[in-house]
């Protein structure tokens, strides 16, 4: 009980310390202005009218999650670390709550802090695409593409933003970061080994496919590690989303430790 | 709660910072002198369960440090300002002790709320409450360090160089506040500046080298020094053996005070310590023993 108090004390001030970050704001506008007048004509913009709203939020969610995870993982890649560099650590490892707590927390609290500009990217869209389509459902699928092309990926980029940068340093973490996007999600698998395609890819590709009906982007395309590039569909894409949420359990599973490593040799 | 604390050690890879310390604090404000590097940051981290001993048993309140339960159980009744503790920048004061009140477990909200607000009267920033931390100056800060030590009225509270970096008043306005809590818990307040252990502290621990070399009454420092202070007036530099405690240019010459076993200089009388003096004799004899 007091576990779970203390966790949800650590989400709270977690997260009203991160959506008080000017940078937060700041980087989702740029990267949400540039994707919007620079999408192709693949792009949500473009869609005939009468495309299904499914299609057309979705088709959003996708084109927002190109770029607006980098920014994320950007902004959450200091918040394990920098108790030690603000001068908090020793404080809270004086106080009698668990590493547990501390680190479902501040995962918990950057977690919904970059999830609710992200939202707000999405609800601003279909405020836009109201406008001409003049279908209210957009909302309703807003929140669905939300729920399933943008969080998984938000929940993975997020727990690993988190605790890679107590193994190397943050600007590091967050120069490969950078690479790793681009590599595991847009770089075309025909061209190079990539992850792109498969049901790793925290970009939304597979649940944003089964939303459009179509392939999104690169899900299931043939390449390295065929395995893991089955015929996107319903089941490929709840396949996608819980294999992303598994994933973000053993980064967090190794911050406890990491962070009492990092904070004895203070 | 008191502290036991048996032939504690602790090293980082080849430096030994504490090394066999023995030390019982029964309750009471209490000093902890010692210079850079005595040892002093390190044994409150124990103590406050940040750092595992390397060797030794510590107790407080009956509760060994070494087991989880025993941690948890002094934390739990535990305030700790460590030395050069930070703030989050972008909360308000208000904020930042009622974090630290929910982490330490002060679920009630009317209650905790009230405690803070007592605390910032207390510690005069209830002005200031309201204002984001990142604007406050380095004495403000040691207010806010000291307020979020008090929350849930711990039993120990262990304080590392509150006094360091504060302008006279408010260092001694802040080791006042310090004896003013200091009524029916132990408070364990380490410092370089023996003024404020001898103002505020009945008993005292001195370190050198991560060991107590002295442990008693204040008063008893002073007579480390009796027989062995001199005063001098010279016009050259000051004499080769010894430790000059202070020296003042007038009109005759420069008046040196200095502490050393032998007579410095034939012209030396010797006088009666003051309490610096007492402390020095100490640190000599610490780290020539
Ligand atoms: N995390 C650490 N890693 C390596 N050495 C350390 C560490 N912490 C302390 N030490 C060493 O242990 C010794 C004691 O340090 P400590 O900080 O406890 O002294 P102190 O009495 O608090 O000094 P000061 O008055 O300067 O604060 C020093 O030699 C210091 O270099
Ligand atoms: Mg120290």
């Amino acid at each position: 009980m007091t576990t779970l108090r203390q966790t949800w004390a650590v989400t709270r001030y977690e997260f009203r310390m991160q959506i008080r970050k000017r940078s937060l704001w700041i980087t989702t506008a740029t990267l949400a202005v540039v994707l919007t007048f620079s999408q192709g004509d693949r792009g949500p913009r473009h869609l005939p009218p009468g495309t299904p709203p499914r299609e057309v939020m979705a088709s959003w969610a996708l084109l927002m999650a190109l770029l607006l995870p980098i920014g994320f993982g950007m902004v959450l890649a200091d918040r394990l670390t920098r108790d030690r560099r603000l001068g908090l650590a020793s404080l809270l490892e004086s106080l009698p709550i668990g590493r547990g707590a501390l680190v479902a927390g501040k995962y918990l609290g950057g977690l919904t802090s970059t999830a609710v500009p992200a939202a707000l990217v999405l609800l601003i869209a279909a405020a836009g695409e109201t406008a001409h389509r003049h279908d209210p459902a957009l909302f309703a699928w807003a929140a669905v593409a939300f729920v399933l092309v943008t969080l998984p990926g938000l929940a993975f980029v997020a727990a690993f933003a988190l605790v890679c940068p107590l193994l190397t340093t943050a600007p590091l973490f967050r120069a490969l970061f950078v690479g790793y996007w681009f590599w595991g999600n847009m770089l075309n698998p025909d061209l190079f080994p990539s992850l792109t395609g498969t049901l790793l890819t925290p970009l939304g590709d597979y649940p944003a496919t089964w939303l459009m009906g179509e392939r999104a982007l690169y899900a299931g395309a043939d390449g390295w590690l065929q395995f893991l590039r089955p015929e996107p569909g319903g089941a490929a894409a709840v396949a996608a989303i819980a294999l992303l949420l598994a994933l973000s359990i053993p980064p967090l599973a190794l911050a406890s430790p990491l962070l009492r490593r990092r904070n004895l040799s203070a | 709660m008191d502290i036991q604390i048996t032939g504690l050690r602790r090293t980082f890879g080849k430096v030994t910072a504490l090394d066999g310390l023995d030390l019982t604090v029964p309750g009471g404000m209490y000093g902890l002198l010692g210079t850079n590097g005595a040892g002093k940051t390190t044994l409150m981290r124990v103590l406050a369960g940040v750092l595992p001993p390397t060797a030794g048993t510590v107790r407080v309140g009956g509760h060994d440090l070494a087991t989880r339960t025993g941690r948890l159980a002094v934390q739990r009744r535990l305030g700790y300002l460590p030395q050069d503790l930070g703030l989050y920048p972008d909360l308000s004061a208000r904020e930042f002790l009622d974090y630290v009140g929910l982490l330490k477990g002060l679920d009630d909200t009317a209650a905790r709320r009230r405690q803070i607000g007592e605390l910032l009267d207390m510690v005069g920033l209830a002005d200031a409450a309201p204002r984001k931390l990142r604007g406050f100056s380095g004495g403000m800060r040691r207010r806010v360090g000291i307020a979020q030590a008090l929350l849930g009225d711990p039993a120990l509270v262990v304080v590392d160089e509150p006094t360091a970096g504060l302008d006279p008043e408010e260092r001694i306005r802040f080791r006042t506040l310090l004896a003013t809590i200091a009524a029916g818990r132990t408070v364990l307040l380490s410092t370089h500046i023996v003024e404020d252990v001898a103002q505020t502290c009945r008993d005292t621990a001195v370190m050198t080298r991560g060991r107590v070399v002295f442990n008693g009454p204040v008063a008893d420092i002073v007579q480390r020094a009796e027989g062995v202070t001199w005063e001098l007036v010279g016009q050259g530099p000051p004499p080769a053996t010894g430790v000059v405690v202070s020296a003042v240019s007038r009109p005759d010459g420069t008046h040196y005070r200095l502490v050393s076993s032998a007579r410095p200089d034939p012209r030396a009388v010797p006088v009666q310590p003051s309490l610096e003096e007492g402390y020095v004799a100490l640190m000599h004899a610490g780290a020539n023993g």
